[in-house]
C-alpha cells in the first residue's frame, strides 16, 4: 500500500496531533520529526510543516508515469519558498480538499497550476506574517528564503519551524501574494523522480504489490466474446488445485462493468492462475461472435462511399471546387485497433465490511471508482476510502473502472479482503482498444498550387458511441477545428460511427493518435503534388499573419498560429530541414492538441542494402512554462518512442468477436534497438503551463510516414508498417 | 505441495510450494519480494528478470523446482541500493511510471557483469528481452554507459 495507509486522511491528522511522534514515524518522517511536535502549521490540505522544521507535500493525483509526483509538488515548494531536497512528498488518497483527483487529458499541470501555487503562497504568507508579527515590524521588511524567514532590518531569521506555533493562529488569507514567475527556482528545473530511488531498488510499491491481511487473490475466466455471458460452469478440477477457496460466478453490477464470468479466489495468485486453467464454463456468446476485423472494414468502406451521418463542417462548396480543379488528390488512410497495454496489468485491491469499504489499486480516477464501490456495495461515499498506489502506466487504460469494479463486487459477495489480477492474455482480450477507423481524404490545388479545398469523410468504430454516451459519436474520433480547418475556403468534415461490441476507449492522445497520422501525411501528399516544399507548404497555409485559430475541442478555446509557425520553423532549423543531404531523408509533421504545439522531423538513412534505418528524431515543443525540465524531456522522449512503436508494430484484429492477439509475442511492442535516437528542444515560453503526457506522440507516425515516402517513394496509408517492410 | 530450499539475496528460505509455481510467484507471493514484477507470464516482456547465478533468466516462466542456485533480485543487487546501475538510474532520471525498471536493470546487471564495457549494440541485444512502454529505452541506455564508465560491473 502506499505512504497512506489504511487511515483515512482526516483521522491520521486527528491521531497525529494527539500522539505525535509514533504515528508521525509510521509514515516514514525522520527519526527526529515527532521530538518537539507540538503543533504542525497545516494552512491546507496540500501541506504541513513541524516545529522540527519537517516539511510535507501531499501529491494529490494519480501517479501513472506521468511524472505528477514529482512536478505538482514542486509548484506547492516553489511557492512555499522551501529546499527542494528538505521535503518529503506523500502520495494523498482521495480526498475532497484537494480538488479533482485524475491523470486523464494532460490537465494535471494545466488544472492544478493556480490552485498549488496558492496553496504554497499560502503557507509562505503566513509565515511571513507570523514573523512579522513576532519582530513587531512590517511585513514589506522580511521576506522568505529556503524554509526561513528573514529579517532586512538586522538579518535575524525564524525557521519555518519557529514559526509554526504562530502561524497556526492566524486567518488564512484569501489571496496570498504569488511570486513573481522571473523568481522562480524550482519551477523549470530538471528535478529527478521522488520515487526514483524506491524503484531502483524494487520498494516503491504499485497497485499489484498491495497486500492485506487475510487478502486472497481472484483471477476471472471472462467470456472471450464480447458481450457473452456464463450459462454454467464446472468447477471439480478447479477445487482440487491447492490453494483455491471459493469460486464464484459474478455478474456485471455497476454502468461501465463489462464483467460476466467466474472469479477463482485463491491464496496467491499462481494457484488462483492454475485453478481458472482448470475451470470449465459454457457460455451463451450472443452476437458479439459476428464482430470481425473484416466486417468492421466492409462498414468502413460501405460509409466512405456514402454522406457522412454528422456534417462536422461546411465551409465553401468542395465538390464546385474539386471541379473547378485539375490537380485533386484522394486517398484514403486506415488505422487499427491498438491495444494499451500498460507494463502492470490490470489488478485492484478491496476490502469491503458492513458499513465501510477501502480500495486501492492502480487508476487514473480514484473519484470514479468510490462511485462504483457506491454502486456495487450500497455503501455511503464517505464511508469509501480510496488510496492511491503508484500506477505501472495508465495510457487511458485505467480511466475505465471495470476490474476495480470486479474487485469490490468479489470482496462484497466473499466478505474478504481480495486482490483482482490480471494476467497478460486478459489485458489485452478485455482491453477497451483505441478505435480503428477509416478516413477518406481529397483535396484540390488552385492553378498557383494554393490549397483550395479538403475534404475528410470519416468512419470509427465511436468509444462514445460503444459506451452509450450522450456526447456526439465523433468527440475525441476527428477535430473539425483542427489544421488545416479555418485556411482552406472549401471545406468539408463528415463523419459516421460505426457499432460495434468491440471494446473501444482513450488510447494516449485519444484521436489525435489517428487524426494527426492522416491529416499530416496528407498534407505532405498534397505538397508533393503542389511541387512545394512540405515545410513551406505548411506555412504558406498558415500564412503571413499570426491569429488566434478558434478551436472547440479540448485544448481550446483557440489556438495561436504563431505559435505553431514558430515550432515548424524552429524545427525546420534544428534539422537542417532544407539542407539536402544524398541518402539521407526527412519526414516532418506538426500538431497543435491539449494546448501545446509540437513539430517533429524522422531522419532516415539508407543502409547498403538500400534498407531504411531512423538516424533520429527531433522534436520542437511548445507547452508553455515547463515545471519539471527532465521530466518534460522525459515525456516527450516516452512520447514519441511509443507513438513510433505504434506505428511500427501495434495492431489487434478481431475475429468471431474476440482479440486474435494476447500477449507480447502476437501484439508486438517497440524494444530498445528500434528507439531512436532524439533530440528535443522546448520553447522558452512564459504562456500559462500545459500538459506534456500525450502531446509528443500523435504526429510521429506522420513524420515517419513521410520520412519513409521521401527515401523510398512509398506512400504509406495504413499502419502499422514495419521498416523492414519497406525498401527504396 | 512440497518443501524447497533457496538461496535468495544470500538468505536461506525454505518454502512449502507447488513445484510447477513459476519463482516469481514464489518471490512475490511467499516471500513477499514484490521488487520482481509480472509483465506477460510467458518470457516475452523482462518485468520480472532476476539472476540464477549471475545470468539473467525470466522469473514468470522458470519453475521453482528447476531453481538450482543462488538467486538475485532486485532487493538484493547491492547491500545499499547502491549499485552502479542504480545510482546512474537514479541520476539520469530513467524511470517515468517504473514498473518495468526492476527487470531492466536485472538485464543490465547481468550484462555488466558478463561484458564490463558494452558496446550500443550490446546494449541493444541484452536488452532486447525488457520492454518499456512508457518508452525509456533511452535513458536506460544512457544509464548502462554511464554505469559501465564507472566500473558497472560490481
Ligand atoms: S513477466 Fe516474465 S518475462 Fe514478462
Ligand atoms: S517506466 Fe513504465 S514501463 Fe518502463
Amino acid at each position: 500500500m502506499s505512504e497512506v495507509t489504511k487511515i483515512k486522511r482526516r483521522d491520521f491528522l486527528k491521531i497525529s496531533g494527539i500522539t505525535g511522534t509514533g504515528l508521525i514515524l509510521g509514515f516514514g518522517l525522520s527519526a527526529r520529526a515527532g521530538e518537539n511536535v507540538l503543533t504542525q502549521f497545516e494552512p491546507n490540505a496540500f501541506l504541513k510543516i513541524g516545529a522540527d522544521n519537517s516539511i510535507v507535500i501531499f501529491a494529490k493525483n494519480p501517479e501513472i508515469g506521468q511524472g505528477v509526483k514529482t512536478s505538482l509538488p514542486m509548484i506547492i515548494a516553489e511557492e512555499l519558498e522551501v529546499d527542494w531536497n528538505k521535503i518529503q512528498v506523500v502520495q494523498a488518497g482521495l480526498d475532497g480538499r484537494l480538488g479533482g483527483q485524475f491523470a486523464g487529458g494532460s490537465t494535471g499541470i494545466k488544472n492544478n497550476w493556480q490552485a498549488l501555487r496558492t496553496a504554497g503562497a499560502t503557507g509562505r504568507s503566513m509565515l511571513v506574517t507570523a514573523a512579522a508579527v513576532k519582530w513587531q515590524i512590517s511585513e514589506s521588511e522580511c521576506y522568505a528564503e529556503q524554509g526561513k524567514v528573514k529579517n532586512k532590518r538586522n538579518n535575524k531569521q525564524f525557521t519555518y519551524g519557529e514559526l509554526v506555533d504562530d502561524a497556526s493562529k492566524l486567518d488564512v488569507p484569501e489571496s496570498p501574494g504569488l511570486k513573481d514567475p522571473k523568481d522562480f527556482k524550482i519551477i523549470g528545473t530538471p528535478k529527478k523522480g521522488v520515487d526514483n530511488h524506491k524503484i531502483v531498488t524494487g520498494t516503491a510499491e504499485f497497485g499489484i504489490d498491495a497486500r492485506k491481511e487475510g487478502m486472497l487473490v481472484a483471477v476471472i475466466l471472462k467470456c472471450p466474446v464480447y458481450g457473452g455471458k456464463v450459462t454454467s460452469f464446472d468447477d471439480t478440477e478447479t477445487r482440487k488445485v491447492e490453494g483455491v477457496r471459493h469460486v464464484v460466478k459474478i455478474d456485471a453490477r455497476a454502468p461501465g462493468q463489462r464483467v460476466a464470468g467466474v472469479a477463482v479466489v485463491a491464496d496467491n495468485t499462481w494457484a488462483a492462475i492454475k485453478g481458472r486453467k482448470a475451470l470449465k464454463v459454457t457460455w451463451e456468446h450472443g452476437e458479439g461472435v459476428t464482430e470481425s476485423s473484416a466486417g468492421i472494414n466492409e462498414q468502413f468502406n460501405t460509409y466512405m462511399s456514402q454522406k457522412g451521418s454528422i456534417d462536422l463542417r461546411n465551409d465553401g462548396d468542395v465538390d464546385s471546387a474539386f471541379n473547378q480543379s485539375d490537380k485533386v488528390l484522394e486517398a484514403t488512410y486506415e488505422v487499427p485497433f491498438l491495444s494499451h497495454v500498460p507494463m502492470e496489468p490490470m489488478n485492484y485491491c478491496a476490502d469491503v465490511k458492513e458499513n465501510e469499504c477501502t480500495v486501492w489499486g492502480p487508476t487514473q480516477v480514484p473519484g470514479y471508482v468510490q462511485r462504483l464501490a457506491e454502486v456495487i456495495t450500497g455503501i455511503a461515499r464517505e464511508n469509501i476510502t480510496v488510496n492511491m498506489t503508484r500506477v505501472g502506466g495508465g495510457f487511458g487504460r485505467r480511466l475505465m473502472g471495470d476490474y476495480a469494479a470486479d474487485a469490490v463486487t468479489i470482496s462484497h459477495e466473499l466478505k474478504l479482503p481480495v486482490q483482482v489480477v490480471w494476467t497478460r492474455e486478459d489485458d489485452i482480450q478485455h482491453d477497451y482498444f483505441r478505435p480503428a477507423g477509416m478516413y477518406k481524404l481529397k483535396a484540390a490545388l488552385d492553378d498557383k498550387n494554393k490549397l483550395v479545398a479538403w475534404h475528410l469523410n470519416a468512419s470509427t468504430t465511436s468509444r462514445y458511441l460503444y459506451r452509450g454516451s450522450k456526447d456526439s459519436p465523433h468527440t475525441t474520433e476527428v477535430f473539425p477545428d483542427g489544421f488545416p480547418a479555418g485556411f482552406v475556403s472549401n471545406f468539408r468534415m463528415e463523419y459516421t460511427p460505426v457499432k460495434t461490441l468491440v471494446p473501444t476507449g482513450a488510447w494516449r492522445a485519444p484521436g489525435h493518435n489517428a487524426t494527426a497520422f492522416i491529416d499530416q501525411s496528407f498534407i505532405d501528399e498534397m505538397a508533393h503534388l503542389a511541387k512545394k516544399d512540405p515545410v513551406d507548404f505548411r506555412l504558406e497555409i498558415l500564412g503571413e499573419e499570426d491569429k488566434e485559430m478558434p478551436y472547440s475541442d479540448h485544448g481550446g478555446p483557440t489556438y495561436s498560429t504563431k505559435r505553431l509557425k514558430h515550432v515548424i520553423n524552429v524545427a525546420a532549423e534544428k534539422s537542417n530541414w532544407y539542407k539536402k543531404e544524398s541518402g539521407v531523408y526527412k519526414g516532418f509533421a506538426a500538431h497543435f492538441m491539449f494546448g501545446a504545439y509540437v513539430a517533429e522531423v524522422v531522419t532516415l538513412a539508407l543502409d547498403s542494402n538500400d534498407q531504411p534505418r531512423i538516424e533520429n528524431v527531433l522534436a520542437v515543443v511548445d507547452c508553455g512554462i515547463v515545471v519539471n525540465k527532465s521530466g518534460a524531456e522525459s515525456q516527450i522522449e516516452g512520447g514519441i518512442v511509443d507513438g513510433l512503436g505504434a506505428a511500427m508494430f501495434g495492431e489487434v484484429t478481431i475475429a468471431e468477436g474476440m482479440a486474435q492477439q494476447d500477449n507480447f509475442d502476437t501484439y508486438k511492442m517497440i524494444r530498445m534497438k528500434d528507439a531512436p535516437k532524439i533530440d528535443i528542444h522546448i520553447v522558452d515560453s512564459q504562456e500559462s503551463p500545459e500538459g506534456l503526457g500525450e502531446m509528443s506522440l500523435p504526429m510521429i507516425s506522420a513524420a515517419y510516414a513521410n520520412a519513409i515516402f521521401a527515401a523510398t517513394g512509398k506512400r504509406i496509408r495504413k499502419l502499422p508498417v514495419k521498416l523492414s517492410e519497406v525498401s527504396s | 505441495m512440497a518443501q524447497f530450499s533457496l538461496n535468495i539475496n544470500q538468505h536461506n528460505y525454505k518454502v512449502d510450494v507447488n513445484l510447477d509455481t513459476p519463482l516469481l510467484w514464489v518471490l512475490r507471493d511467499m516471500l513477499g519480494l514484490k521488487g520482481t514484477k509480472f509483465g506477460c507470464g510467458k518470457a516475452l516482456c523482462g518485468a520480472c528478470t532476476v539472476h540464477l547465478d549471475g545470468n539473467a533468466i525470466r522469473s514468470c516462466s522458470f519453475p521453482v523446482s528447476a531453481v538450482k542456485g543462488k538467486v538475485v533480485t532486485i532487493e538484493g543487487l547491492s547491500e545499499n541500493g547502491d549499485h552502479p546501475l542504480q545510482q546512474a538510474w537514479e541520476e539520469i532520471d530513467v524511470p517515468q511510471c517504473g514498473y518495468c525498471q526492476a527487470g531492466q536493470i536485472m538485464s543490465a546487471a547481468a550484462l555488466l557483469q558478463r561484458k564490463p564495457k558494452p558496446s550500443e549494440k550490446d546494449i541493444d541485444m541484452a536488452m532486447s528481452g525488457n520492454i518499456c512502454r512508457c518508452g525509456t529505452y533511452l535513458r536506460i541506455k544512457k544509464a548502462i554507459l554511464a554505469a559501465a564508465e564507472k566500473g558497472g560491473a560490481k
